[in-house]
């Protein structure tokens, strides 16, 4: 597998008042020309800040990557000037968000809004560029198309917001597509057509699709290969199928057993199950952690967990966890 | 017997336009709707963003007047109570908010917040307030020495339970969580989903539990009704729900929420295409024929009456 982007030891960290947080501590991870690979963790995992890091959208004023390499197309994005980022940002990278009406400008037509980021990174005229604004509101099955480039992004439902930011993100043809939490703000019939949306189209276009969300019902409907971030680490990765079936580490074994199912056989009429709780609470990331990030949180922790980082290892089949106990 | 019995309720807000300002038109936020909570029970509002849920919840606790209906708390009749005479029920039903920390005084100490309600409802002061502010804290979880903390020091799932331990507070029979875990990690929502559990069995509280998702749903209710553009459109409990949907709205949610689960996936899931119509201008007849993949000429010009259609199942869809 040759990868399309390589993320090596990514540091992210930001200054804030309470000291330095270290958002991202030394993640790892590939992406393959067009697969989707799932990033999920709960808030403050890092997995956000991995993926502004990827664009280079870390506020300059309170944030910096303050070490290891992103690359792609032969490039270190860690390191590339302000000027080729934004050729490369909407282009061959692009990123949709959870909430597209604060991505969207509120008074340009959404027609503009597409057309805008055509001509400036593929050079064709304005005409060109609203014709292809049209064949993509068609792509993303916005119906009657042409009239819908000259509408406002209010005048949109917010299924639709989320359609039209998409239309933009692949304009270009990228071929990588950062999502964070694209349906999270949607209503579940909505989010449902969406991501049977992004499926449909990267099966069509080739791009590879990094998905970040906390849902982990999202995670295994929709990708391929999973990361599982915890307190800005890397704790496991794996195929989605070997991660549902055999989660190794402790944490990722505790998120599976805490979510209420739906698709389980239904318990006893009249008794409730317990759901199982992780104790304790995600460790404050303006200290360096010693040890395993989870050791205060985790049943098996032993002495040599709060004491050293765990190693990384590899159960087979591109499945690694990094922890001490688990017992591949 | 039930806690709480709401029959026929409808909220409507009016739409104001034009130079005067006239009212031109109106938000049908909730259009006639009926149900009714027993002790010791979690009856279970599930639906997407419009559908009135929330709106039922703050009407039931006279947050805002319906429009018309009947709301009767404990056997006696709140629907047309002012706020002061109000006051005294207000004992017997609380809330608690998706986002706590919205609800509570930053300048105000834990302690202070959760023990309010006791100096308000004259149930205790000074040391026998603190007394029993501390044995709450316990109850939900939180150390009695946190009282002396103020909000912004607790995280998202402590401060749930500060706000579970102040509605609390008053010895409710009712409590209306609107969204109580949507705003909470995982590993959180596990915490205070098995606390509510807990604190139900222990104290035979009635849940009105507003919730837009279904496994949450499904893991606390006893039973659940399905709302779709202020209308119930399927209400049964929740085993027969979930093995046996009847109304198309009901099996489009159901087949439209993810799982945890790989090998159910890989196939089209979403049976039912665009948004929710606009509550301001709802379809004529069923609400739902425009999204509907079985709707027929009738339904575009009828609105189906929610029928029970086996014992406790009830289903408004004029094709089942």
């Amino acid at each position: 597998m040759t990868a399309l982007l390589e993320v090596r030891d990514l540091h992210t960290q930001f200054n804030t008042l309470d000291g330095v947080v270290r958002a991202v501590d030394g993640v790892s991870f590939d992406l393959a020309s067009g697969e989707t690979l799932g990033i999920v963790g709960e808030s403050g995992c890092g997995k956000s800040v991995t993926a502004l890091s990827i664009l280079r959208l870390i506020p300059p004023e309170t944030g910096r990557i303050s070490a290891g390499s992103i690359l792609f197309e032969g490039n270190d994005l860690a390191k590339l000037g302000e000027q080729e980022m934004k050729r490369l940002r909407g282009h061959r990278i692009s990123m949709i968000f959870q909430e597209p009406m604060t991505s969207l400008n509120p008074v340009l037509t959404i027609g503009t809004q597409i057309a805008e980021n055509v001509v400036r990174h593929l050079g064709v005229p304005w005409k060109a560029a609203r014709e292809r604004a049209c064949e993509m509101l068609d792509l993303v099955r916005i119906s009657d198309a042409r009239r819908r480039l000259g509408e406002y992004p209010h005048q949109l439902s917010g299924g639709m917001r989320q359609r039209v930011m998409i239309a933009m993100a692949l304009s270009c043809d990228p071929q990588v597509l950062i999502a964070d939490e694209p349906t999270t703000a949607l209503d579940v019939t909505v989010q449902a057509q969406i991501l049977d949306l992004m499926l449909e189209l990267k099966e069509k276009t080739g791009t590879a699709i990094v998905l970040i969300t906390h849902d982990l019902g999202v995670v295994a409907e929709t990708t391929q290969r999973v990361v599982v971030m915890y307190a800005g680490r890397k704790v496991e990765e794996a195929p989605v199928l070997a991660l549902f079936d055999n989660p190794l580490h402790p944490y990722t074994r505790g998120l599976m057993r805490a979510i209420p199912r739906l698709d389980l056989d239904l318990e006893q009429a009249g008794t409730r199950p317990r759901l199982q709780e992780i104790p304790g609470l995600v460790p404050r990331l303006t200290q360096p952690i010693i040890g395993c990030a989870f050791a205060s949180r985790c049943e098996l922790a032993t002495d040599r967990c709060r004491a050293e980082a765990p190693p990384v290892i590899d159960a087979g089949g591109g499945h690694t966890v990094a922890c001490w106990e688990a017992r591949p | 017997m039930s806690v709480l019995e709401v029959t026929n309720l409808v909220k409507h807000f009016p739409i104001h336009g034009g130079l005067l300002q006239r009212q031109v038109g109106a938000v049908r936020a909730v259009d006639g709707v009926s149900f009714s909570i027993a002790k010791g029970e979690t009856l279970g509002l599930v639906g997407e963003s419009g559908c009135g849920k929330s709106t039922i919840g703050k009407t039931v606790l006279k947050l805002i007047e319906p429009t018309s209906g009947r709301i009767v708390l404990g056997g006696e009749d709140i629907t047309a109570l002012r706020p002061g005479a109000m006051w005294p029920h207000r004992k017997r039903i609380q809330t608690i908010f998706q986002d706590p920390y919205s609800s509570m005084n930053p300048r105000l100490s834990a302690g202070t917040i959760v023990g309010e309600p006791l100096e308000n409802f004259g149930i205790a002061r000074g040391r026998e307030r603190d007394e029993r502010v501390a044995r709450l804290f316990e109850r939900v979880g939180l150390r009695p020495d946190a009282m002396r903390k103020y909000a912004h020091e607790f995280s998202g799932g402590q401060r749930q339970r500060l706000g579970i331990a102040k509605a609390l507070s008053v010895s409710p029979d009712v409590i209306v969580a609107d969204e109580p875990v949507s705003a909470l990690d995982v590993s959180v929502q596990a915490q205070v989903l098995n606390l509510l559990i807990d604190l139900q069995e222990e104290l035979g509280l009635a849940y009105l539990f507003i919730s837009h998702d279904l496994a949450v749903m499904r893991h606390i209710s006893h039973r659940i009704a399905v709302m779709y553009l202020g209308r119930i459109v399927e209400l049964t409990d929740k085993r027969t729900l979930f093995t046996n949907p009847l109304h198309p709205y009901t099996e489009a949610l159901l087949s439209a929420a993810t799982a945890p689960d790989p090998r159910r996936a890989k196939r089209k899931k979403a049976i039912v295409q665009g948004d929710v119509p606009s509550p301001a201008n709802p379809p004529p007849g069923c609400h739902f024929h425009t999204r509907c993949p079985y709707a027929t000429p009738e339904c575009k010009v009828t609105a189906p009456p929610l029928r029970e259609v086996a014992p406790g199942h009830h289903v408004a869809c004029l094709l089942r």
